[in-house]
């Protein structure tokens, strides 16, 4: 069993690695620093993050996602085809996003995150995870003014999303994750349980084709319902599952035919209250009774960006430390 | 008929939020800064007057983020370090680490000292208790609902002494309910417990969100006027009221807070007459949207003065159309 971090890591540390970024992006809005400045800033805290998560122990890292507006941004605003509108919510977090806009047909124009991800894997001993956003999530989140409908958006973006893979395997990145919360959760601002499943699963299957490393889906936020049995059929290695947010999907597991390898979100990245290593035994527990330890993976529920600082770093140390010791 | 009100926050003058600044920098102390915020405040209640608001705020000048400032004065409640909202822009998300308590009222003096100002009614400001929980971490309580009651007790006390100090309108905002709708019922119990048993009149103002799942059970929400966001989406959410009895009051937004430009009067009163296809006009308290303060103190102004030119234009129409009526009747 090893253990991993989502996405997302707190971009500033009041009493860590300091809160300059806020000040570094300020004063290149207002062109006081160039690219060169900022992206200085970036790798700065980006080194410090992926040391905090290698002295924490943590097996597979990720680069925190520190110049990340939020999970669709980066993307869409390096490809034709989007514009970026307003603020809306992210999810039914009290946090926001800006809402890419299509406004014509979307088209990969390169490589967007390849050279980030080099960066990051060059400062760190352990491997390092590539994460995108699911092609069937990236639409569901954006507003389409060019298709009208959802499922040829869905497939054009897991066209666009596999390019921007092979380019990280390229560069490589082991294992690539695509992150997917409208699976679980349904469509943001509206009843969970709508979601188009055989889409996202289609999706996802153009999304992996032809990666020569380990793949992953990541589903957050919410219930699973009846997204686990096909999911199970997705062309995907790695299947993780929030028992956070709806502890009800273990039960739900017990009843379901694994095949493939798990990622169990067990700690809540989205209050600060710190579990116990007892509680995450009991969840390791549970969950290696279905699945053999070497094709378990162990995970905050989400990224750790909606956590202050010291509170997503203890939550690292103790993710790290109930796995070491579990692990005897 | 159509009464004007504000809805909660007004901005900040430009020397009050250098003061602010300068008080987090320990530059001058709590007293100087107080003496300040007291100064925005009367001017606020003069604009207002001027303006011929006839429910008044007291645009809540020394307050920040409105969670925040409750947490800091309710007892089980610690800071945070920065947490992002989005973009380059962090708060300080409140945890809950210990049993909520109210030590002493929060808002009781302010409300005074405003109302002793102006001869209109102020209304009471608070935070509901849903919000409340839905923007702070919780480390203490074994569940959102025990820590939404829990809350809901500390913010009753605050809404019981704020009747007994003369309060003739308590407003209880809640902009989280439209987030979560499957908790609708949790933030309907929760603002029972802060209402009950008051005999001033109770408001919430709640934001846009997730209309069409909440909606139905507005009228369960336990106040005698609900608050909404109408003109932001060019008054689209009237659609949801057509053909139903809604048997409550309903503050009316008639111009959009999140927009710079200011609407014209004629935009406002063809609001206005539009609402009143849906509801009766003794039911429509017309205000702007949502609170003012992300706008510049000019742009408040003259949002403010649209909607008490559009009400006076329409309630004029009102009186004459029903004497006309009358006559006709006679006649």
């Amino acid at each position: 069993m090893i253990s991993t971090t989502v996405g997302s890591y707190p971009k500033v540390a009041e009493r860590a690695y300091s809160t300059k970024l806020i000040g570094a992006i300020s004063r290149w809005q207002r062109k006081e620093l160039n690219d060169a400045q900022l992206e200085e800033a970036f790798r700065d805290v980006t080194r410090a993050v992926i040391r905090e998560q290698e002295d924490a122990g943590v097996d597979l890292l990720t680069d925190g996602q520190i110049r990340w507006e939020d999970l669709v941004t980066p993307i869409a605003k390096r490809l034709d085809g989007f514009e970026i509108n307003g603020l809306t919510r992210w999810f039914n977090n009290n946090t926001y996003y800006r809402r890419p806009v299509l406004t014509g047909a979307p088209r990969f124009r390169g490589p967007i995150l390849a050279a980030d991800y080099r960066f990051a894997q060059s400062c760190a001993k352990r491997p390092v995870k590539a994460v995108l956003p699911g092609p069937y999530t990236f639409a569901v989140v954006s507003e389409d003014k060019h298709f009208k409908q959802l499922r040829p958006f869905v497939l054009a973006m897991a066209e666009i999303l596999n390019q921007e893979a092979a380019a990280l395997v390229a560069a490589g990145a082991p294992v690539v994750q695509f992150d997917e919360p409208a699976i679980g959760f349904g469509l943001p601002g509206r009843q969970a349980g709508k979601t188009d499943i055989k889409l996202a699963v289609a999706a996802l299957n153009i999304a992996t084709q032809g990666l020569s490393a380990t793949t992953a889906v990541y589903t957050y936020f919410g219930a699973l319902n009846g997204a686990l049995a096909p999911l199970m059929k997705a062309n995907v290695d790695v299947l993780g599952i929030d028992l956070v947010s709806e502890p009800k999907t273990l039960a739900a597991l017990k009843q379901t035919k694994i095949t493939k390898a798990l990622a169990v979100g067990c700690l809540d990245a989205r209050n600060t209250k710190l579990e116990t290593v007892k509680e995450l035994h009991a969840v390791f527990k549970a969950v290696s009774k279905l699945v053999p330890a070497d094709r378990l993976t162990v995970n905050p529920n989400c990224g750790l960006e909606f956590l202050p600082h010291p509170q997503a770093l203890a939550k690292v140390k103790r993710l790290a430390e109930a796995v070491r010791t579990f692990n005897g | 008929m159509l009464l004007t009100t504000s809805v909660g926050s007004l901005p900040k003058p430009d020397y009050l939020m250098t003061a602010r600044a300068q008080a987090r920098k320990g530059q001058i102390d709590a007293k100087q800064l107080r003496a300040l915020e007291e100064q925005a405040t009367r001017e606020w209640i003069q604009k207002q007057e001027e303006l011929g608001i006839d429910i008044i705020v007291d645009g809540e000048q020394y307050r920040g983020d409105m969670v925040a400032y409750f947490s800091e004065h309710f007892g089980g409640f610690k800071q945070s370090e920065l947490v992002r909202s989005y973009g380059n822009r962090y708060y300080r998300k409140p945890i809950i680490v210990g049993k909520v308590t109210r030590p002493k009222p929060v808002t009781v003096e302010w409300w005074k000292f405003a109302q002793a100002l102006t001869t209109r009614p102020v209304k009471g400001m608070l935070t509901g208790p849903y919000t409340i929980m839905d923007w702070s971490f919780n480390e203490y309580y074994p569940s959102r609902r025990a820590a939404t009651l829990a809350i809901a007790e500390a913010v009753r006390q605050e809404a019981r002494d704020l009747e007994k100090a003369g309060a003739q309108y308590i407003q209880v905002d809640e902009p989280a309910v439209s987030t979560r709708p499957e908790e609708m019922d949790l933030a309907i119990e929760a603002l029972g417990i802060v209402t009950k048993g008051l005999k001033a009149k109770t408001l919430t103002h709640i934001c846009y969100g997730d209309f069409k799942t909440i909606g139905p059970k507005l009228h369960r929400l336990p106040v005698d006027q609900i608050d909404l966001e109408f003109a932001n989406r060019d008054m689209e959410l009237l659609q949801f009221f057509k053909g139903r009895k809604f048997p409550k009051e309903i503050g009316l937004g008639v111009v959009d807070v999140h927009s710079h430009r200011i609407e014209s009067r004629d935009q406002a009163i063809a609001n206005l007459r539009m609402a009143l296809k849906v509801f009766r006009p003794e039911q429509i308290y017309v205000d702007p949207d949502c609170g003012l303060k992300t706008r510049s103190p000019e742009e408040a102004v003259n949002k403010l003065r649209i909607c008490v030119e559009a009400a006076e234009v329409v309630r004029k129409e009102l009186l004459n159309g029903s004497s006309n009526k009358r006559k006709v009747r006679v006649g």
